[in-house]
């Protein structure tokens, strides 16, 4: 189980709605930063994925090591919320 | 192994099609599971505002009516799974589907798989993917507040989206191939309100996307006028030149497809394999709209119906 779990999202984004779908029926929390609502952690999520998209999931492991997740990918999530 | 489930119906996608075809199968009791790899609701998920869907006379957000089209078809009893579909077999009585989560097996299928974006395929597109090349707006358009934009293409899709970026983008130059656009007259008539921002340029094909310091910096075209270089500078491209058919699942599996890779269907939406259909965007001759796409999941989900009545016994 990680220790947290972040999701960048913004509003009008299916994908991202698919990420926090996903990780519901899997039974994991998060929080959630929209950046339509909250537009100054957008640079922060470019430091953290390199991209200019979202959803960016990033999973904080026991270990605080941090995963990075970009798009919505269950075949990445997966093994990276394990 | 355990023996693979089995259902009376296994739908492949779950967008506007497949979602009003559960919707009427789940009401006649037949017990219906769809598997949808991307998004629930499929492209009407990722289209920001719909304006032509019978029944919402103030448009709604795309999102928005994929929510209730999800809601209305799970109320009955509809079952979706977050995975994709990767081969279907014909055997026989049965079809066998493998799936990221296994074998399932179902007496009937409905392919309802719509259509991905294409790809441009010059360079820089892959180069600068997610970075400044992109293909969903509504997904991608926040990170371009006051910034410039390029959108390539001159179809609804194009013109839709263009609209939508403006909320976003300081300027955008839309770079259309032909002398025309091919989007309908009431989106070409709403453009013409952002022509203080949206520049439309015609007869420029798209070469190149270039960049610097992993960033893009702009694009390279060519008039097809006087075949001089067109350069326009710009912070992102969005690129919405067309669909194509997702359908690369079902090779080597015998079900027919026309020379676009769309699937072939008879009257009653039958594919060339008994007992799986076809319906939406996917199927060959598909007007590729939503409210097309649902009336198309409601007649095959009776097909399905009249199908299945006489293997019950
Ligand atoms: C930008 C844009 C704007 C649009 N605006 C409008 C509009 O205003 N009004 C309108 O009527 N129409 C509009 N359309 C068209 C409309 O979205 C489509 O006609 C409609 O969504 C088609 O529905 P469908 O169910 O056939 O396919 P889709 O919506 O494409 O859904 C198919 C689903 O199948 C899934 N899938 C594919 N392969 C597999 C697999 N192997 N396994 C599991 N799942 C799979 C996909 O992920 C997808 O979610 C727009 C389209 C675009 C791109």
């Amino acid at each position: 189980m990680p220790k947290n779990i972040t999701v960048f999202t913004t509003n009008t984004c299916g994908y991202c709605l698919m990420v926090k779908k996903w990780l519901s029926a899997k039974g994991h929390t998060y929080e959630e930063v929209n950046l339509d609502t909250n537009p100054v952690r957008q640079q922060e999520a470019i430091a953290l994925s390199g991209q200019l998209s979202v959803p960016i999931t990033v999973i904080t492991k026991q270990d605080d090591s941090k995963e990075v997740v970009i798009g919505y990918n269950p075949a990445k999530l997966a093994p990276a919320v394990a | 192994m355990t023996k693979a489930e089995l259902h009376d119906v296994v739908m492949v996608g779950a967008g506007p099609a497949a979602l009003a075809a559960a919707l009427y199968t789940t009401r006649e009791d037949i017990d219906t599971v769809l598997y949808e790899k991307g998004v629930i609701g499929g492209l009407a998920a990722i289209t920001d505002w719909v304006d032509n869907y019978p029944g919402f006379p103030d448009g709604l957000a795309g999102l928005d009516l994929s929510e209730k089209l999800q809601k209305q078809a799970e109320r009955f009893g509809a079952d979706i799974r977050l995975g994709a579909v990767l081969k279907i077999t014909d055997k026989g009585e049965v079809k066998e589907l493998e799936t990221t989560d296994g074998l399932i097996q179902a007496k009937t299928v409905l392919i309802a798989t719509g259509s991905d974006y294409k790809k441009l395929g010059i360079p820089g597109e892959e180069e600068y993917y997610a970075r400044g090349v992109h293909y969903c707006a509504t997904c991608d358009g926040a990170f371009y507040r006051e910034k410039r934009l390029v959108v390539v293409g001159g179809g609804n899709s194009a013109v839709q989206e263009t609209i939508f970026l403006t909320r976003f983008a300081s300027h955008i130059d839309l770079l259309v191939r032909g002398d025309t656009l091919r989007a309908s007259e009431v989106l070409q008539q709403e453009l013409k309100k952002y022509s203080d921002k949206v520049a439309v340029h015609f007869n420029t094909t798209t070469q190149k996307i270039v960049g610097k310091d992993n960033k893009v910096t702009g694009v390279q075209g060519v008039s097809t006028k006087n075949g001089k270089n067109v350069n326009f500078e710009t912070d992102g491209v969005f690129v919405f030149i067309g669909l194509l058919p997702n359908t690369s699942f079902l090779e080597g599996s015998g079900i027919a497809l026309d020379d676009i890779g769309m699937i072939r269907t008879g009257d009653n939406l039958e594919t060339s394999m008994p007992g799986v259909f076809a319906a939406g965007d996917v199927r060959s001759g598909a007007t590729m709209q939503i409210a097309s796409a649902t009336g198309e999941g409601a007649t095959a989900a009776l097909m399905i119906r009249k199908y299945l009545e006489p293997h019950t016994h």
